[in-house]
């Protein structure tokens, strides 16, 4: 017990802080644009005009002042110059950067304690899913009847690569962010994350990148698909390089989040703590970082390669210079895939957390659980190609990696034999967090099923391209991982807020969103079936009664998704007070105060058992 | 620690697995014949027949499942006031676990060893196809026959013969797709890539872009015919000898 | 009681030079945290090479080396746009301009190697006698040489050949998909080294100013860790593009 809390040393306001006292989220904002417009001034006048690179070489710098000055503008860089120079925070200081009495403002700023990272993931999440939500709206209104009438389609081209994209985004971070930084190191017995600095670092970094990434509606959109395939791509204007630049800083963000993740979960786990007790949701979450530290380079090479292409015309995926964009098709999908699988684990590893909590029962097949994600990941690595059946390449490959992807199916399996196991014959706690979890169960056999038939080689070359993908993948994003993490934000959001989030609105909620999900996609399917391409701005009569149905499901979600959102915002101000530990559950989180004091814990837990042991003995230590 | 809850009655578990699985074999045979489209090639027969296979085979699975999550809905769901008492703890179920995994190995390697086989009913050739090469470019599709100067936006092929298309592209990449026939493959530039299939049945074909290509991708569509070997024939050299 | 009303009541512990936290806590965090760095880092430079490699294995013809058989003309790229302006030069043209100095990236892997043996060296000095004053200039030289790594670095990237390019009305340059992945890899190098030069200038400082000891010597070891790492790296990447370069 080397950490012993002194409260008594310092009861007045830190006195450090220094430069950091002036630096938050408007002074990141104005120094990242004062930074772009000199970037694009310098840009300007130093590159040739003549050449064909030249708007991309402006936009390339304008986008690098951009987040350089936001960088600087937020404090990113105070701390490395301070170890350069060898003149380190004083605890003063760190106390100033943890936001010790800094009541609200710490939000806005370069904020080093874990919980105030895991709020800004909140409403970082929250923000991106509404970007997302309005491109989707205007996607599905303007398919509602055929022809082009809402959006035009060189608008409409650009609103699906970002929806895309933005999603993609909004969904790594969904579970993972919020509670793999606020609750996960209580969970562990830690009092902050290993690297505190790093883990605002992640979180603005991230901001910074989501920022450029709207931008690109305003500089010309990018009418390309948010797989940006090399050939398609070159043929965009400047959003394609804010693009890029928001996917290099995006992989450094998740890179340097997950090194965090990792580490805290080796080295800071409290005593007792060993790795058959760690509760299912750190498992998973330190799974998800590892597989993200393995796929993430890959995207950061694709787009540097694009940005060099594009900015210095080398010839990467260039068809005329000798390059191919099968190479970038083969980089983006060697981090495609395991990002899926970013994207689903951490919200099925809080599933498991919640059903046994919620069923008042042990988790059924623990270990089988962690080694189903084990299993998923390291098999994740291996399946790439399943996304390129149908583009040419290497058909030889084929039948090897159709093995590698149906195998999946044994762990993906195992996850509905531990939650239904865990649920079956409990004594089930119907509140919100299960709600939504049952609708995981119902919409993750829809997805899970129909991805079956898109790694069937025969099958995936009718299906491969069409509606059918996209209602598939949509089974799987929004139907499971966004219900999971709506059911995490359920469960978790007492320990936030002191405060249950609304009962009566989350269920009605919850059913618009679940009759909303199987109308859209459900009907987008058939669309498939009936052989729409994805991607499609206008489609033939063929599709009218199936595409107007999915638009009226969308509508259904969205009036779902608002009523979620008044019901996070007035119960977040005014809800009903929970207490502790409103669930009676046994992990660590719920042991400390609410609020949560600054680190966590007055003294250092001592484990015994692991959290599971509903209905057990109670092991003294 | 034998409770109650052991004693307790599956009937209904078992009656609603029943019912879901038959109403989950009756939509996988109806909503592919009511919403696929005329399947014209061998390949295209292929994959409704496997479309429809491995629904079936989905079908109990994905109703064990569901039938699992209502029965835990209906009959283990708390109705008491507050917090639940606690379950009775049961950790792991080495037979449940043994079972379920063999079971899902089993259809995986039913799957796989079908899939692969289909791969390879589709991969093999007769070694005497008909040669058409396509070419697309933003956004319209055009269609060669080598050995004749014929060069066409609307698709003509014979029945009950194989052909090759050579796909390449002028610009970016497209995706090939002949929605009736239930192939499709990529068109690079400067690459030719190709699949083959064989037509079984007269009548009219849809090409359609299957990989996003710009402005124009949801309307870079052609129209196809398969015709008899003779009409094959009399349509070549009705067409201008283009250059 | 709302977000707004949670003020944290206690302390928290240091960050990178623990205040009251056991530094042999500190030390292990870190280290794995700069494993996990260098493994991330192992990938991106596997996926560069993945590049190199894939893109050479596509070209089967022995074309990524030149374009359209105009090789090895070592006018520049601006007495060629000379040539087009002036009307000299015929429509559309792909000329290749100058070949590129791989054996070049054997100096720079050399200097990085020796500046991590000066480190390496160095560490050892420093847990020997504990004399952090004695270990800023040793860290000073490996920052040296890491800065004449990127010199060279630099001036690789410089004569990277170009391909100029001639259609109709409009003069472009290029560059063939060899010369490409050898920018990215260069590239990549020099940024590793740049990276190499800040650490090492940190060290520096911070033995020279106290802030590392006799006593205070982990974070030496751990950016000799990265140090080594790109020093194994620079030497694999260049073993690779200086044997598998040409097509047979
Ligand atoms: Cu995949
Ligand atoms: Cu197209």
């Amino acid at each position: 017990m080397t950490t012993t809390l002194e409260h008594t040393a310092t009861s007045a306001e830190p006195r450090g802080g220094g430069l950091a006292r002036h630096q938050n989220f408007g002074t990141a904002i104005v120094a990242g644009v004062i930074l772009a417009w000199v970037g694009w001034f310098v840009a300007r006048h130093l590159f040739w005009s003549g050449s064909d690179n030249w708007s991309d070489q402006v936009a390339t710098m304008t986008a690098t002042g951009w987040m350089i000055g936001f960088w600087i503008g937020i404090g990113a860089f105070n701390a490395p110059f301070r170890w350069l120079v060898g003149n380190d925070n004083s605890r003063d200081e760190d106390l100033y950067y943890a936001g010790y009495k800094q009541g609200r403002a710490r939000y806005w700023k370069y904020t080093t304690d874990h919980k105030v990272v895991g709020v800004q993931y909140i409403i970082l999440t929250m923000s991106l899913l509404a970007v997302g939500g309005i491109l989707a709206m205007a996607i599905r209104t303007e398919l509602i009847v055929p022809g082009t009438h809402f959006v035009n389609q060189q608008v409409y081209n650009s609103f699906i690569a970002i929806h895309g994209m933005v999603m993609i985004l909004a969904l790594i971070v969904a579970v993972a962010g919020p509670w793999g930084n606020f609750v996960m190191p209580i969970m562990v017995g830690a009092r902050d994350m290993a690297f505190p600095r790093l883990n605002a670092l992640s979180l603005w970094t991230l901001v910074s990148a989501a920022f450029l990434l709207v931008t690109v509606l305003a500089v010309g959109g990018l009418p390309v698909g948010w797989v940006v395939l090399g050939t398609i791509s070159d043929q965009a204007g400047v959003g394609m390089d804010f693009f890029a630049m928001t996917i290099v800083v995006f992989t450094v963000s998740t890179t340097v989040a997950s090194i965090n993740l990792i580490t805290t979960v080796i080295t800071m786990r409290t005593k007792g703590m060993t790795l058959d007790r760690l509760p299912i949701f750190v498992w998973g979450t330190m799974i998800t970082a590892v597989l993200a530290l393995y796929a993430f380079p890959f995207f950061f090479v694709a787009e540097l390669n694009q940005i060099l292409d594009r900015t210095v015309s080398t010839s990467f995926y260039v068809a005329s210079g000798g390059g191919t964009s099968w190479l970038q098709a083969n980089l983006f999908w060697l981090m495609g895939h395991p990002e899926v699988y970013v994207i689903l684990i951490p919200a099925v590893a809080a599933l498991f957390e919640i059903s046994s909590v919620m069923a008042r029962k042990p988790l059924f097949s623990y270990k089988t659980a962690i080694g189903a994600m084990v299993a998923l990941s390291g098999l994740s690595a291996l399946v790439w190609a399943h996304h390129m059946f149908t583009s040419g390449w290497a058909p030889t490959l084929g039948g090897p990696f159709m093995v590698t992807t149906e195998v999946i199916s044994i762990p993906t399996g195992i996850f509905f034999l531990v939650l239904v196991g865990t649920l079956w014959r409990g004594n089930v706690w119907m509140r919100l967090p299960t709600l939504w979890m049952f609708g995981f169960i119902f919409n993750f056999i829809v997805g899970g099923v129909t991805g079956i038939y898109l790694s069937d080689i025969p099958l995936d070359e009718q299906l491969h391209g069409t509606m059918f993908v996209t209602a598939h993948f949509h089974y799987i994003f929004v139907g499971s991982v966004l219900f999971g993490a709506i059911a995490a934000l359920a469960f978790w959001f007492p320990k936030v807020t002191g405060r249950f989030l609304d009962e009566r609105l989350g269920r009605y909620s919850f059913w618009l969103v679940f009759i909303g999900v199987q109308l859209t996609f459900g009907a987008m399917f058939l669309s498939g079936l009936k052989g729409m391409p994805r991607r499609d701005a206008s489609y033939s009569l063929a599709f009218e009664h199936t595409n107007f149905i999915s638009t009226i499901g969308a509508y259904i979600i969205m009036a779902g998704m608002l009523i979620l959102l008044g019901a996070i915002i007035t119960s977040w101000r005014k809800g009903e007070p929970s207490g502790p530990n409103p669930w009676h559950a046994n992990s660590l989180e719920w042991q400390v105060p609410t609020p949560v004091p600054l680190e966590n814990f007055l003294e250092d837990p001592v484990i015994t058992q692991d959290p599971y042991h509903y209905g057990e003995e109670l092991v003294r230590p | 620690m034998a409770t109650s809850s052991t004693k307790r009655s599956l009937t209904r578990f078992y009656w609603a697995w029943g019912i879901l699985t038959v109403v989950g074999v009756v939509l996988s045979i109806w909503l592919p014949h009511r919403y696929v489209p005329r399947m014209m090639s061998n390949d295209g027969n292929l994959s409704l027949t496997t479309m429809i296979l491995f629904s079936v085979l989905a079908a109990p699975v994905a109703s064990g499942v569901y039938a699992a999550a209502l029965h835990i809905m209906h009959a283990d769901r708390y109705r008491g006031e507050g917090v639940p008492p606690a379950a009775e703890p049961i950790r792991e179920n080495t037979k449940l676990l043994v079972t379920w995994l063999t079971v899902s190995a089993v259809l995986t390697v039913f799957v796989l060893v079908w899939g692969l086989g289909a791969l390879a009913a589709e991969n093999s050739t007769s070694g005497n196809p008909l040669v058409v090469d396509v070419t697309g470019q933003q956004w319209v599709w055009t269609f060669a026959y080598p050995g004749t100067h014929v060069v066409s936006n609307e698709l003509y092929v014979p029945d009950n013969r194989e052909v090759e298309f050579r796909v390449t592209s002028l610009d970016v990449t497209h995706g090939f797709w002949v929605v009736n026939f239930g192939v499709q493959v990529d068109a690079n530039p400067g690459v030719i890539t190709t699949i083959h299939t064989t037509p079984d049945k007269l009548g009219t074909i849809e090409v359609r872009c299957e990989q996003f290509c710009g402005l124009n991708h949801a309307f870079m569509d052609a129209i196809g015919h398969v015709v008899t070997p003779s009409q094959f024939s009399a349509w070549l050299s009705s067409q201008p000898q283009g250059a | 009681m709302s977000i707004a009303d949670i003020e944290p009541q206690s302390e928290m512990h240091g960050g990178t030079e623990g205040h009251h936290e056991d530094p042999v806590k500190v030390d292990g965090r870190q280290r794995v945290g700069i494993w996990l760095f260098i493994g991330a880092d192992v990938v991106t430079v596997a996926a560069i090479l993945f590049t190199y490699l894939y893109l050479r294995g596509v070209d089967t013809a022995g074309h990524w080396m030149e374009m359209e058989g105009y090789k090895g003309n070592l006018h520049t790229y601006a007495f060629w746009e000379n040539q087009y302006l002036n009307g000299t030069l015929a429509n559309p043209k792909a000329i290749y301009v100058g070949t590129l100095s791989a054996g070049l990236q054997w100096l720079t892997a050399g200097l990085t190697v020796v500046s991590a043996a000066v480190l390496w060296f160095g560490e050892k000095g420093l847990r020997a006698t504990k004399n952090a004053k004695a270990f800023s200039p040793v860290a000073v030289v490996a920052m040296l040489l890491t800065l004449a790594g990127v010199v060279v670095s630099a001036i690789q990237l410089r004569d990277i050949p170009q391909i100029f390019v001639a259609v109709n009305d409009s003069i472009t340059m290029s560059y063939t998909t060899y010369d490409s992945a050898m920018m990215a890899i260069v590239g990549s190098t020099l940024g590793h080294l740049v990276l190499l030069a800040f650490l090492g200038l940190g060290l520096a400082i911070r033995s020279a100013r106290g802030a590392i000891s006799g006593e205070k010597w982990y974070q030496v070891r751990l950016v000799r860790y990265f140090w080594v790492w790109v020093a194994i790296s620079s030497v694999v990447t260049t073993l690779i593009t200086t044997s598998i370069n040409t097509v047979h």
